[in-house]
């Protein structure tokens, strides 16, 4: 009874798999078409433009050409090998304002080309430090319209170039609006639709016949912000890899993000990232500049500029495969969550000729869990660090700030005894012979047999025992018995060392613990020239008067207050918030923290997020105002600083508030006078 | 579990005494009856020429006390609380502190809902005054009526002790009972029947396995279908909190999976704690619609187990519905 059954069953998929050969065996192929958009309109309809609805309905065979009216078919001319949209929209009219998403892109090969708009420059860059040319064309929602997606891709062989994309994203409704994104690589009926997937496979996400786009291009577009670098409504996440194979991200502006600038899901192998500037994103959700999910095996993240984000650069969480992360510029992350600026789960990960500084957490931290090990961390510069440089996890710790900062320095292992569930397998630090070398031609130390042994010059100016790794300066072999010896040249008197061990096996060991050449009394206590906390330049900046000598007498507001329970900015406080901004603007190389306070009401979690708020809302005003994200700090301490010590009504309106902190870029703090108190 | 095959050492016999938790022994004097005898003597004297004469003396009453017999019974377990399944030894000493044998011993022990006497069990031993065992008596005969044990010992001489030591088992019935079981012992003596004191034990039946406290499990975890269900390729979230009613707070590990022991059975409510997933929010469910709650409500049944979990997606607005 049972086995006849199953023949029925066997029998009516051969009937149906049949059944769908011999129909598409006898439709016709979708042709391919050249088109202009011509018309910033977004609807479908017999008129004089082309609009990009009309192009991308069409090239995916939704809107047949007899349908569109004879200007309109002008506008589209067969093609041969793949469809191209163009664009040609009047001066003036560059922005297309989206009523509802649009259609995803189905036709592998479709390429959407906003170079093509007469006016774009190629040759012109809004930055110095990356040349991404400025857009002409805008993507944007229409006002008052909450739209989810700017681009949905779904087939192979796209290329989405030259264009603004900004504002996609929804309030959350009975539940979360997602997954957004200004532009969505997925398969063909990605998630909130559920047509294809009417039972949930139970063995994987997706099921085997959802395939993951392959070879999709994304370069040349400023995401998140508008062509003149603004914009009023954050995007929810930029380019979001749910599933796509072999996506190249390049030469894109990420900015102003809600949530993560990349982030990928499902399955994300081989995607390569580079030259991307990622600034100033996660801003309310999602942190990391650029998160690392699912199959990201072989991908590569190179030559971007990542600034400015709330938490880390680069978070892989628990992914499958390994990725590269090589020359990236990685600095001022960590706004709003302390975070690394890398962080790394699981093996086999290079991070290469990196550049990481001014990080409010560890440079580059190796999770305990899921074992990861052979992480290879070489040649890096790390610099102003809240933590190590590389902070291994170790023995098992993670708990919360094991998964954000990382653990601290690991004890050394006993004997063959390794400790368990540590990132790299435990590899030790090497150890210098002394703490005091009398000159840099012999620098002696122990480290893990036959270990490659990485030496590093570390910043002037750091209290730190281990570390930053400021500066690769020479390499050796440690012998059998773990013996290293190292002549080291350009080294004086004061300067100090440290170094990693690196195991093929295992993978690269925590800094060791610092040791001066000369004496400790002969290190420099010298600053570094201060670096100016901004995260892009523009192509001919305005002349920077020079910086007053230190201390600078800053006359500027320190407080603003809030309402009781509130965390929106009142008028008045609106403008004692713009006096800051007059006075960050006219220092550009003083830095702020925000302080969230509350009054000691209710308890202390909800203080701790309330204070969290204020200070995230304070943030906001200021960033709408031009203030780089990279020159502010957000804290919460929620009612554990009060300012006044009675329980009146005044004494509860003087703790609800902000405090902001001015510092210079080296955390040097200026003389601030209080300027007013601002009561609710 | 203290072994209760040895009777030889008198230091078990000292750590017996301490042991007993609940046994009250007060040594019961059996009611002796005074017999009186009476008593007469008869005097005959021959006088020269005459009969010989007898003279009878007054009738003198004299109270005999004769030998009597006493029983006292202590009782003790081998432990003072016990699970379902668990066997418990029990000891019994029953000790004449009369002067009389007592012939014809019978202990009726009576034990707790749910404990079974394991009959091959019981062993006795006959200790002298001073505690020191001095025979190994024949097999105790034990007969068990219901929930009565009655053992049976032909004689006790004085100042004598009787050990027996059983064991029973516990059943899942235990857990409804007192867990308190007495012994009184009987017996006859030359001047009527004694009985002795009533011991007894109680120990503390714990549910154990049987314990109808209910398990929450669960599972915080990154959906990535909007199912609600963790696929592999979905991962679970570390150090994420559920609160539950009664501000219990539980965190996951580091699979994002937690559980729960000791839970009454009943309705539980748990809710996600987001401010503790910075970057995540609750995912929406494609599937079912109860499910897109922000907490869960689960009906744990007596000894059960129910399941909360919780799927998670990062989102660009935290702490945002």
């Amino acid at each position: 009874m049972k086995t006849s059954k199953y023949i029925y069953q066997f029998s009516t998929v051969q009937i149906l798999l049949l059944l769908g050969l011999s129909q598409s065996a006898i439709s016709q192929p979708i042709p391919f078409y050249k088109t202009t958009v011509t018309s910033n309109a977004d609807e479908i309809k017999v008129d004089n433009g082309l609009t990009l609805r009309e192009a991308i309905a069409l090239i995916n065979g939704e809107l047949k050409l007899e349908n569109l009216s004879s200007a309109e078919r002008s506008q589209v001319t067969p093609a041969s090998q793949s469809s191209t949209i163009g664009f040609n929209l009047p001066s003036g009219q560059t922005q297309i304002a989206l009523n509802s998403e649009l259609p995803s892109i189905t036709i592998p090969g479709t390429t959407i080309d906003g170079t093509t708009q007469p006016g774009y420059d190629a040759t012109k860059s809004a930055t110095q430090e990356i040349s991404i040319a400025i857009p002409v064309v805008e993507l944007i929602p229409a006002a008052n319209v909450d739209v989810l997606r700017g681009l949905t891709i779904v087939s192979d062989r796209v290329t989405i170039r030259g264009l603004s994309i900004h504002g996609f994203s929804a309030a959350h409704k009975s539940t979360a609006m997602t997954p957004p994104a200004d532009i969505f690589i997925s398969h063909a009926t990605p998630p909130p639709s559920i047509e294809k997937q009417k039972m949930p496979a139970n063995f994987a996400p997706y099921y085997p016949d959802d395939i993951p786009p392959k070879n999709i291009i994304i370069e040349n577009n400023w995401l998140g912000i508008s062509p003149i670098g603004k914009t009023d409504r954050p995007s929810a996440f930029g380019v979001s890899v749910f599933q796509g194979e072999n996506t190249t991200i390049r030469r894109n502006r990420i900015e102003f993000h809600d949530g993560s600038a990349i982030i990928t899901s499902v399955a994300a192998t081989n995607t390569d990232v580079s030259e991307n500037i990622i600034v100033n994103n996660g801003l309310a959700g999602m942190p990391d500049a650029i998160r690392l999910e699912g199959n990201i095996d072989r991908s590569r993240i190179h030559g971007n500029l990542m600034c400015g984000n709330d938490g880390a650069g680069v978070y892989l969480f628990k992914p499958n495969g390994s990725v590269k992360i090589s020359d990236n510029q990685i600095r001022y992350n960590g706004r709003r969550l302390r975070r690394a600026a890398i962080y790394l789960t699981g093996s086999g990960h290079e991070v290469i000729d990196n550049q990481i500084s001014h990080q409010s957490g560890s440079g580059v931290v190796v999770g305990a869990y899921p074992q990861s090990d052979r992480n290879i961390i070489a040649n890096n510069r790390f610099d102003t660090l809240e933590g190590m440089s590389i902070d291994l996890n170790t023995q098992e710790n993670t708990y919360a700030q094991a998964w954000q900062t990382g653990d601290g320095p690991n004890p050394k292992h006993k004997g063959s005894y390794r400790h368990l569930e540590t990132g790299n397998a435990a590899i030790d630090s090497p150890e210098f012979t002394t703490d005091e070398f009398t000159n840099a031609n012999v620098i002696t130390g122990t480290a893990e047999p036959n270990s490659q042994i990485a030496l590093y010059k570390v910043q002037l100016n750091t209290e730190d025992d281990r570390g930053p790794l400021s500066q690769p300066i020479g390499q050796v072999m440690a012998d059998a018995e773990g013996k290293f010896t190292a002549q080291l040249t350009g080294l004086g008197k004061g300067d100090r060392i440290s170094a990693t061990a690196t195991d093929p096996t295992k993978g690269t060991s925590e800094p060791a613990i610092n040791a001066a050449i000369g004496t400790w009394k002969d290190v420099k206590t010298t600053r570094n020239p201060t670096a100016i906390p901004a995260c892009t330049t523009p192509p001919n900046p305005p002349i920077i008067t020079p910086q007053p000598v230190l201390p600078i007498k800053l006359k500027a507001p320190t407080r603003i207050h809030f309402a009781l329970d509130q965390d929106f900015i009142s008028p008045v406080s609106a403008t004692i918030l713009n006096r800051i901004a007059t006075v960050l603007n006219q220092y550009p190389g003083v830095s702020i923290e925000l302080e969230g306070h509350t009054d000691p009401r209710a308890n202390n979690d909800y203080n701790q997020a309330l204070g969290m708020r204020r200070a995230t809302n304070a943030r906001t005003y200021l960033l709408r105002q031009g203030i780089s994200a990279s020159r502010m700090i957000l804290r919460s301490l929620g009612e554990t600083k009060r300012i006044a010590k009675g329980n009146s009504k005044i004494d509860y309106a003087r703790d609800r508030r902000v405090e902001i902190i001015y510092r210079d870029s080296d955390g040097f703090e200026l003389t601030v006078e209080e300027s007013d108190l601002q009561l609710e | 579990m203290v072994s209760v095959n040895s009777m030889q050492s008198p230091f078990w016999l000292g750590g017996l005494l301490v042991m007993s938790i609940c046994g009250i022994s007060l040594p019961a004097v059996a009611q002796s009856t005074s017999t009186i005898i009476p008593n007469t003597a008869t005097a005959e004297f021959n006088s020269p020429g005459k009969p010989p004469k007898s003279i009878s003396s007054n009738t003198v009453k004299i109270p005999v006390q004769g030998g009597t017999a006493a029983l006292e019974i202590i009782k003790i377990g081998d432990r003072a609380s016990i699970e379902p399944g668990d066997a418990i030894s029990y000891r019994l000493q029953i000790r004449n502190t009369g002067t009389a044998t007592i012939t014809d011993l019978s202990i009726k022990d009576t034990l707790p809902l749910g404990f079974k006497f394991l009959a091959k069990s019981p062993v006795g031993a006959i200790a002298n005054a001073a505690g020191t065992p001095i025979t190994t008596p024949s097999p105790i005969t034990a007969t068990v009526s219901g929930s009565v044990i009655t053992f049976k010992y032909p004689e006790l001489q004085p100042q004598q002790s009787l050990i027996i030591a059983y064991a029973a088992l516990t059943s899942p019935d235990a857990v409804r009972g007192t867990g308190r079981n007495s012994a009184i012992a009987f017996g006859l003596s030359p001047s009527g029947s004694v009985n002795s004191n009533i011991a007894s034990h109680r120990v503390l039946v714990q549910a154990g396995i049987v314990s109808d406290c209910g398990t929450l499990i669960g599972r915080v975890f990154e959906d990535r279908n909007f199912d609600g269900e963790q696929q592999p390729g979905e991962p679970g979230i570390p150090n994420a909190v559920v609160i539950l009613e009664d501000g219990n707070r539980v965190m996951t590990d580091a699979d994002g999976l937690y559980s729960l022991p000791f839970v009454l059975a009943g309705y539980h409510t748990g809710t996600l704690d987001l401010t503790s997933l910075p970057g995540y929010t609750l995912a929406p469910n494609l599937y079912r619609i109860d499910k897109n709650s922000t907490s869960r409500s689960v009906r744990l049944e007596p000894s059960g187990m129910a399941r909360m979990n919780f799927a998670v997606t990062p989102t660009y607005r935290e702490g945002v519905r």
